[in-house]
């Protein structure tokens, strides 16, 4: 039972119920003080009529008529509710149905009295008091005239707060109930999610209730956590699964070496073999290393001001011997420098992943792009290549960490580079922009700088200087 | 050289000692904080190789601190098992010379701590450099071998300059990217064989012997010797 009590559903039907039984008497109270004063009232002027009519017959017909009088009233009424009494000025009774003067004073007017009358009990009266000459006259009304009335005044009061305060319990038991399930299932179904099986939702309704919604949020974050989950497992599989072919081969050179025993010379080259295949695992874990400390925001402490244009001919003079010997146009374009708050190291390895990328996807005798470019308030470097593209399709995918596309199939590569270029330009407040050319592709990525746009666009003397549209210096590297 | 190694793991601490014995250099070895800072600080050594994780309460960073503030300016290569760039940084700025991170290459090392050597005995960057009949004037920016005049792009010419500095020194692909590019990362292809192939081009091409040697499993080496 306390259980019951504690429910948040019972207590607030019970505090309904007791505002619902404030507001009740505060709607009777003044009704039954009303009611009552209208009754004082009314008898009150009975009584004056009465004890009128009774002074009216002893202005006529004197003492002994007015005895007569009182006495056939007396006898003739049936209730017994009306109550007379005529006394001398000593207050002794000459007539009436009342054995004595009650505790009343005898100056005219009107009171409410206690009367003992005997066998009747306790009588609550309602007095008229007059005087007739030298004598008294009390002209009273048994006050239990009304008491039915008021008695089901009573009931009613009563039975409407019963109603009341079960209606109440029997409500905040229900909502209990109902309130009580609902909160069952969330928490079967969370307690099944702690036990592993994230394919659990809670269950919702087409209403928009507080229940509904929340559940509604919660299934949302359910499904972004089953979503970070399971690409948490993706990754790790993958990475499993990249290990087992350098640690496969890795395996069987060493089994073979202890097996066939071969002459020193071929002993140490299959060594070397076998020190390459530990550092290609090697490399493909400092390359998660580093995705992880970037995806942490570590880095974001060591922001200093860069020059992306600088950083970015320097990648492209590194890279150049090498489009060179594939016979790959490399060409650098940039407005000047372009100075961006961030991490130099980090940027210069997305710059370098990306001219790297593009060289395994350019053709032979085919061209690569890198420019730098200041937008307001912000730095776009981009890399275009005239390769094979990445169609729709893949265009979300190859940022995904292992991911090969049928492109790369026998490059060399754990499908990580453009990974690290997504989180170095997430650290960045960037994204990744993939965009096609025909044929080719270009992957840009927007750097938020607070230096000024290039000059051309400031009108001012120095522009005056400078030919129409944006400085320009293109070059290709020899 | 004479080289302490402060270093707990007793399999890497064999692997070093041997190599290095191997290639001529007598090595102490402290295996422990507390003992590696007391033989830094007493024996003159030409290079400590200094283990960031140390057992106890001593760890290496504290000990080259130590060592820096007590005047000690003995060549310093960490060994950390932190790859992460800022651990780098943190591991230079305590004072260390040079940074590596577990697990490396023995040839790697060993470039690594003939090129701190070197550089402890003072780096003159007026004095010409000469390998065989090549030589290089770093104020004038001219290189020429024998009666020929050699022109080289600004990064060849750091390329080779870095090379000549190390002459008779095996020089690794990871030193000349940092050195020569600054780059601290791995550019996973193998563009540094290309640079090094059009700079052999130029100097090398049409002589009869070469000088700049590619030595295999560890990196490149310019030398005169046969």
């Amino acid at each position: 039972m306390p259980s019951v009590i504690r429910s948040s559903a019972v207590s607030l039907a019970l505090g309904y119920t007791a505002l619902g039984l404030i507001a009740l008497v505060l709607f009777a109270a003044p009704l039954w003080y009303a009611w009552q004063g209208t009754i004082r009232e009314g008898r009150a002027e009975i009584l004056q009529a009465d004890a009128q009519r009774l002074t009216d017959v002893y202005r006529r017909e004197g003492l002994d008529g007015l005895k007569n009088f009182i006495d056939a009233r007396i006898r003739m009424q049936i209730a017994g509710d009306r109550i007379l009494l005529l006394t001398d000025a000593a207050r002794h009774a000459l007539a009436g149905n009342l054995a004595a003067w009650p505790d009343v004073s005898a100056t005219p007017g009107d009171y409410r009295i206690q009367v003992d009358r005997g066998n009747e009990g306790i009588q609550t009266l309602l007095v008229h008091v007059a005087s007739l000459g030298p004598y008294h006259l009390l002209v009273a009304r048994d006050n239990r005239l009304f008491a039915p009335l008021e008695k089901r005044f009573w009931y009613g009061l009563a039975g409407a707060i019963a109603v009341l305060f079960f209606a109440g319990l029997l409500i905040g038991l229900i909502t209990r109930r109902a309130l009580m399930s609902r909160v069952d299932s969330i928490r079967q179904t969370v307690s099944a999610i702690i036990h592993g099986d994230l394919k659990h939702r809670l269950p919702t309704h087409l209403s928009d209730d507080e229940l509904n919604t929340l559940s509604r949020t919660i299934n949302g974050m359910l499904d972004q956590i089953e979503l970070l989950v399971h690409g948490v497992r993706n990754v790790s599989n993958s990475i499993a699964h990249d290990l087992r072919t350098p640690l496969a081969e890795l395996r069987s050179r060493l089994e073979e070496l202890a097996l066939i025993r071969p002459s020193s010379d071929e002993t140490f080259a299959e060594i070397d073999g076998a020190v390459a295949d530990v550092d290609r695992v090697i490399r493909i874990f400092d390359a998660l290393l580093r995705l992880a400390e970037i995806d942490a925001g570590m880095r974001r402490s060591g922001f200093v001001s860069v020059d992306v244009a600088d950083l970015a001919s320097s990648a492209a003079e590194f890279y150049s011997p090498a489009a060179e010997l594939k016979n790959i146009a490399l060409s650098f374009h940039s407005d000047g420098p372009a100075p961006v708050a961030g991490d130099p190291v980090l940027l210069a390895q997305a710059l370098s992943n990306l001219i790297d990328n593009a060289l395994k996807y350019a053709p032979e005798g085919g061209m690569i792009g890198v420019g730098v470019h200041r937008r307001p308030g912000a730095v776009q470097i981009a890399v275009t290549d005239n390769g094979p593209g990445v169609d729709d399709a893949e265009k979300a995918k190859v940022v995904e960490r292992f991911y090969r596309g049928d492109a790369s199939r026998g490059t060399p590569g754990a499908g990580l580079g453009l990974s690290l270029v997504q989180a170095v330009a997430k650290l960045h407040g960037s994204a990744l922009e993939f965009s096609d050319r025909t044929p080719g592709l270009c992957v840009a990525l927007t750097i938020p700088s607070d230096a000024p746009p290039p000059t051309s666009t400031i009108p001012g003397a120095q522009s005056a200087a400078e030919p129409p549209g944006l400085p320009s210096t293109a070059a290709t590297i020899p | 050289m004479k080289i302490l190694l402060v270093e707990d793991n007793e399999r890497v601490s064999q692997f070093v000692i041997k190599g290095l014995q191997e290639a001529g250099h007598t090595t102490d070895h402290a295996g422990n904080g507390r003992d590696g800072m007391f033989l830094a600080a007493s024996e003159p050594y030409d290079v400590i190789i200094m283990d960031r994780m140390l057992p106890g309460d001593i760890d290496g960073l504290a000990i080259i601190e130590v060592l820096r503030k007590a005047g000690k300016r003995t060549p310093i290569l960490i060994l950390s098992a932190l790859s992460e760039v800022d651990d780098r940084i943190r591991g230079l700025r305590s004072g260390g010379d040079d940074y590596l991170t577990k697990p490396f290459a023995f040839g790697e090392l060993l470039a690594r701590l003939d090129a701190l050597h070197r550089r402890a005995h003072g780096v003159n960057h007026e004095i010409p450099l000469t390998v065989g009949n090549l030589h290089m004037d770093p104020m004038t920016r001219k290189v020429s071998r024998g009666d020929r005049q050699i022109t080289l792009q600004p990064r060849e010419f750091k390329l080779l300059e870095y090379l000549m500095r190390h002459a008779d020194q095996v020089v690794t692909r990871t030193m000349l990217l940092e050195n020569v590019w600054d780059y601290h990362f791995d550019p996973q292809t193998n563009v540094v064989d290309v640079h090094i192939s059009k700079l052999r081009q130029k100097i090398d091409a049409e002589f009869d012997r070469p000088l700049l040697r590619t030595v295999r499993n560890a990196g490149y080496m310019v030398t005169a010797a046969e």
